[in-house]
Parts: C-alpha cells; sequence; structure tokens
C-alpha cells in the first residue's frame, strides 16, 4: 500500500489517468511481443482519452460549483472558480 | 503504542469460513478505511473498528472512515484475491500513521489493518491510500 499526500493542492488529472489505465488494462510482460506492443499502444491511447474525459468531467464540476456560488450569494467566490 | 505491521485480522478469516464478507462490486458489503494516529494499537487480534484514537472528525476527515470501492475477487491458479480502488480525503489538512479497513455492513468487522510505516500528512491537498496490484502476488487481500 502506497499513501501520497500533497500540499496546497491535489493530484494531477495525469496521476489518475495513470492510475485507471493501469486498473483496466494489464500488459503481462511474458506476453508475445507483437500482441504486447498493441497492447501497450492501446493503454496509451486510452491514457489520451480518459484525461479529455477527466479534464471536462473537472470542468463541468466546476461549473456546478460557480453556480452552487452565485446561488448562495458569493459571486466573488463564483468569479474566482470560474477563472481557474 | 504505535502501529507495528500490516495484519489480516484473524476474526476476519474465522468470518470469511462462516460467509461473513462480500467484496463483489456493487452487490457486495460496504467496507470502510478509518485512519488512526500513531496511538493505535492495532495487532491480528483486533475485531472490530473503534473511533480510539482516530483522526480527529473535520479538516478533511469524517470519523469512521471513507467507504471504499470493491473489486470483485478472482483467482490467478491457486491464489484468490480481491482489492480495492484507491480512495481519497480530498481538501485534507492531517497525519495519519495507518487505518482498519472494516465491513460496515456486517457491524464494524475489522478486516485489514495497514501500518504507513511513519506519519503521512496532507495540508490542503490529497490524502491518497494507492492500493497495491491487481494480482494474485500483490493483491491487498489475497488467500493462497
Amino acid at each position: 500500500m502506497k499513501i501520497l499526500t500533497t500540499k496546497n493542492g491535489g493530484l494531477s488529472v495525469e496521476h489518475w489517468a495513470d492510475r485507471c489505465v493501469d486498473k483496466i488494462i494489464h500488459v503481462a510482460n511474458d506476453s508475445d511481443s507483437i500482441i504486447r506492443d498493441q497492447a501497450v499502444a492501446f493503454k496509451q491511447d486510452v491514457r489520451t482519452v480518459l484525461i479529455h474525459y477527466m479534464t471536462n468531467a473537472i470542468k463541468s464540476d466546476r461549473t456546478t460549483l460557480y453556480n452552487l456560488f452565485l446561488k448562495q450569494g458569493e459571486p466573488q467566490m463564483a468569479e474566482i472558480l470560474r477563472r481557474l | 503504542m504505535a502501529f507495528t505491521s500490516d495484519y489480516l485480522c484473524s476474526s476476519f478469516k474465522v468470518e470469511l469460513l462462516k460467509g461473513l464478507h462480500n467484496f463483489t462490486l456493487s452487490t457486495g458489503n460496504v467496507f470502510k478505511m478509518a485512519l488512526y494516529d500513531n496511538n493505535a494499537s492495532f495487532v491480528a487480534a483486533t475485531t472490530d473498528y473503534t473511533s480510539t484514537d482516530e483522526v480527529a472528525n473535520g479538516n478533511g476527515y469524517t470519523t469512521g472512515g471513507n467507504a471504499l470501492t470493491n473489486v470483485t475477487p478472482t483467482n490467478d491458479t491457486t491464489t484468490a484475491y480481491t482489492d480495492f480502488e484507491d480512495e481519497v480525503w480530498g481538501t485534507a489538512t492531517f497525519t495519519a500513521y495507518g487505518s482498519l479497513t472494516y465491513n460496515s455492513t456486517a457491524g464494524t468487522n475489522a478486516v485489514i489493518i495497514n501500518d504507513f510505516g511513519g506519519a503521512k500528512t496532507a495540508t490542503a491537498g490529497d490524502f491518497t491510500v494507492q492500493f497495491p496490484a491487481f494480482d494474485a502476488s500483490n493483491a491487498i487481500i489475497r488467500i493462497a
């Protein structure tokens, strides 16, 4: 088990994409080289797609939070969030 | 006392044989991970969750711990194993030395103790538990 901690910020989208793709696709070291190369290439493609959609999810969540702040009468907080 | 090692709780092994725990994704039991300070003294004989010496409520931590996402058990030849997805405590400002994972569906029955190997501190950041690889040699819970 590994514990990762951060200070004044969170882990990157790339970190989570790597973890996610490692969970979804496992490429055995002893697999046939042609199959392994294809699997590694596929894994890289999946990672790129994951980064794209996770980034979109973060944008959507910020939109939701932006509107929550506005509804709570906190336009300055909403604006800070929008500029991120 | 302090965390001294990782333990698969003895009571959990007995309860497995009694069919008390189900790690299946979605339809299985709810397993929670609670975090503790360095005064916690867990051993293999630990049987239940306790709030004693748990990380204080607030600052990104809620006493009782976070519910984990199960990974449906599988096997590789003679070894059966299961896993959990990585867990994050966000906007966290606290220090933890280890964890107790327990089955919150079947009471508070202890499953596994993990020693973090020292103080792990997040400051206005993420406190992330990254589980080992989901395979017969490394998975967090294995029965050979």
